[in-house]
């Protein structure tokens, strides 16, 4: 799983949303949790963060928001070589097979439907955390 | 020919009631560990406001053009509210908007996947947030499908689909 001194950036246009997986976040003892409400403002603070040397260490975001949607900021985070690799989680109503291919091939780590529960938000973290680190899984 | 093609009034569809329905009670269950009943659908010729604030949205599946509506009566929307996120609200202040809005997000996609993989197109939308007296103008004449939704306590929200024709 994440270490708990992670950096979580939480994307999402409605605050109920941002606050419910801050929720689970925090439950799961994570307290490095930053916040945006849609891409457009995200994308500053990801690009910040690099420079600062403190990149995020998973990014969950909306798909579906004004401004710039979450497949966008991704695909955005892709253009640049030092977040290729960051974990990118989507968190979206959209269900329909089009759209979890395109989220597959712009990259993205792990999709979860809404609604979710809290159980199912930590196994994705979890399945993301084993993919992105197979060796600390292992270890 | 795709199924929603042959579909005339989609109103009158009982698939579409039926994602409807599931959705309500999927997204509310798994959010906010809340179960509700869904009360009887029934139509009304001219729209009325039914609670006292809505999430709405376009409903755009070319050719059809409409508008859902859910709109939750007061204790609703608090008890629903006080599930999901662990706080009491009392007054329908911007974060009880927000939630309102997020909920029919999550109930319109999902209903959305369903209905498309039915043959339907519908498009994604983003909802807007409405309190205090309204009037849909392009729905005030327009035939409303109605599906209430009892929770324990007795408060109840619904669902509103008007199609224009």
């Amino acid at each position: 799983m994440f270490p708990q001194n992670t950096k979580f950036l939480v994307v999402d246009d409605f605050a109920t949303m941002r606050k419910i997986v801050k929720k689970v976040l925090a439950e799961l003892g994570y307290t490095n949790i930053e916040e945006a409400d849609d891409g457009k403002t995200a994308w500053p603070m990801i690009e910040a963060a690099l420079q600062k040397g403190e990149p995020y260490g998973l990014v969950i975001s909306d798909w579906n928001m004004p401004g710039m949607t979450g497949i966008n900021l991704l695909k955005q985070c892709k253009t640049i070589p030092q977040l290729q690799a960051m974990p990118f989680i989507l968190v979206t109503a959209e269900s329909e097979q089009k759209h979890i291919i395109e989220a597959a091939k712009a990259g993205v780590s792990d999709y979860v439907v809404k609604p979710f529960n809290s159980a199912t938000l930590k196994q994705k973290l979890e399945r993301v955390y084993a993919k992105h680190f197979p060796q600390a899984k292992a270890a | 020919m795709s199924a929603a093609q042959k579909i005339t009034n989609p109103l009158f569809d009982k698939r579409l009631i039926t994602a409807y329905v599931d959705a309500v009670l999927k997204t509310v269950k798994t959010m906010a560990s809340t179960d509700v009943t869904a009360e009887k659908p029934f139509i009304e010729n001219n729209f009325t406001q039914k609670g006292e604030i809505a999430g709405s949205l376009g409903l755009i599946a070319p050719p059809l053009r409409g508008n859902l509506l859910i709109s939750f009566e007061k204790a609703s929307i608090f008890s629903i509210m006080e599930n999901m996120l662990g706080e009491k609200y009392t007054e329908l202040n911007k974060e009880v908007q927000d939630a309102v809005g997020e909920l029919t997000n999550m109930i319109y996609g999902s209903s959305k996947t369903t209905l498309n993989q039915l043959g339907y197109n519908f498009e994604m939308a983003i909802p807007t947030v409405i309190t205090g007296s309204f009037l849909l103008s392009h729905a005030a004449t327009a035939t409303t499908l109605i599906i209430p939704f009892k929770l324990a306590n007795s408060s109840i929200f619904y669902i509103q689909i008007t199609i224009q024709s």
